[in-house]
């Protein structure tokens, strides 16, 4: 069975693929001879130079040399933040957060009195709205009285009008019946003459007449 | 078939020296501590008057996260004096983890033993020092003879709260932080290599299986940004419990 071995050395990662014992390809390395082999070089070239070989730091083992280095970096980071860095952000950070509310306040400010001026302006044209109305109305009263005084005076005026007029007719109803009384007791004297040869008494013509016309006019 | 045969972990670390005893592991320490100041410095001289952008935006978003999320709800108000010292272990550990999925770096530092060791002896020096100033001896008393325990019981208590306080908190802060980040090393390695190995490997008929390990590696970076922020969170916010716990025993 071929199996990869992978390396990872100064020039990169580096797979191997190697064969069992008694295979084709096989050889006599082993990946816990030396993990590192140069491109291109036989295995068995490797195992020469064993004595060069270096297995590599231990993962678990802290080296000392990265600690004073991280130790070393942190520290004076740290200090760094605690006595420079981080002071002078944070003052500007809160002079702006300052600034910001101060600018807030007046605003909320601003904002008060707006809605003062508002609430002022809003009463004074309730005010207005409401003597404008109590005007209003007082005309709207005045005007009706008017239109009520000058109704009843036309009214007045039609009726006596209508008075003057159904007098008139009356009259003139007079007049008119009088004449057909009178025109209808010469027909009916001068009808009664020529059929009997004489003249009727004229009174009880006109009796007559009257009371035709009379019983007529009920009937 | 083919097996794949893995390097024991040292090999995966090993690292020669930039010169003699400064290594890889060392120079992201330095350069972690050195961005992280200068993000401050820059962000510090930026104009405080007007709405922060860039990196000062980015300094008072870890300024507030420290505050809001990792010190008042540990220590409460009276805890923003140790703001400073939390905010450089967060910054500190976060920029130490990230380089472990920075192309061409690759490897945090926190991957290695000694600066998770050396954080969390100083997280263990800090708390109990700050127990000593609040409690005087009392710190002792309060924590390893809790109140309200019925007497026999301290004969078991006791002891353990005495090896959970003292021992176990240093042990278990390094092995958290350092076995996290190396595993997800281990990991990105493994599926690189693995990928490496079917696309190159010579093997036509093997190049598309490649992808699949390609698709791990891709996830397990982005899931290694996760727990670079997430480590250096609980670190941190766990230094916050030991030591507002340190300075208010009823707590």
């Amino acid at each position: 069975m071929l199996t990869a071995v992978v390396t990872y050395g100064s020039n990169g990662p580096e797979v191997l693929l190697s064969a069992s014992e008694g295979e084709e390809g096989y050889s006599e390395y082993t990946y816990a001879d030396c993990s590192i082999i140069p491109e291109g070089k036989d295995p068995s070239e490797k195992i020469e130079s064993l004595g060069k070989c270096d297995p590599g730091p231990s993962p678990i083992v802290p080296e000392a040399k990265e600690l004073y280095w991280g130790a070393g970096a942190f520290i004076l980071f740290a200090l760094l933040m605690r006595f420079f860095l981080y002071p002078r952000l944070r003052r500007s950070m809160d002079a702006r957060y300052d600034s910001i509310r101060g600018a807030h306040a007046e605003a909320d400010q601003a904002r008060s009195e707006a809605e003062a001026e508002v609430a002022a302006y809003e009463a004074a044209l309730s005010e207005v709205k409401a003597e404008a109305a109590s005007r209003i109305d007082a005309a709207r009263a005045a005007l009706e009285q008017e239109r009520s005084a000058q109704l009843a005076e036309a009214n007045a005026r039609i009726s006596s009008a209508r008075d003057a007029a159904a007098a008139e007719t009356a009259a003139a109803h007079e007049a008119i019946r009088g004449d057909i009384g009178s025109a209808a007791a010469t027909v009916a004297a001068r009808t009664v003459e020529l059929a009997t040869g004489r003249a009727p008494d004229a009174g009880a013509v006109s009796a007559a007449v009257e009371g035709s016309m009379t019983s007529g006019a009920t009937r | 078939m083919f097996a794949l045969e893995f390097p024991p972990i040292n090999e995966i670390l090993r690292w020669s020296d930039v010169f003699p005893s400064f290594n890889k592991v060392a120079i992201i320490s330095v350069l972690a501590a050195v961005i992280a100041s200068v993000i401050f410095l820059i962000a510090g001289n930026a104009d405080g008057s007007k709405a922060p952008k860039g990196v000062r935006n980015l300094a008072e978003a870890i300024v507030e996260f420290i505050e809001n999320q990792i010190v008042m709800p540990t220590m409460g108000r009276d805890g923003l004096g140790w703001t400073p010292f939390l905010l450089s272990l967060f910054s500190f550990i976060y920029l130490c983890n990230v380089p472990g999925i920075i192309p061409v770096i690759q490897m945090p530092a926190t991957a290695r033993m000694a600066l998770p060791l050396f954080l969390s002896l100083l997280v263990w020096v800090v708390f109990i020092g700050v127990g000593f100033k609040h409690q005087g001896l009392g710190y002792l008393k309060n924590s390893l003879f809790p109140p309200g325990v019925p007497g026999p019981l301290y004969i078991l208590v006791t002891p353990i709260e005495f090896i959970s306080t003292f021992l176990v908190r240093p042990f278990s802060l390094t092995v958290r932080l350092f076995a996290n980040m190396l595993a997800g090393h281990i990991l990105l390695v493994t599926f690189a290599l693995l990928t490496k190995e079917l696309v190159q490997g010579g093997n036509i008929a093997l190049v598309p299986v490649g992808i699949l390990p390609f698709f791990m590696l891709v996830f397990l970076t982005a899931f290694e940004v996760l727990v670079a922020f997430l480590q250096a969170y609980i670190f941190t916010i766990l230094a916050a419990v030991y030591i507002g716990g340190a300075a208010h025993p009823e707590h």
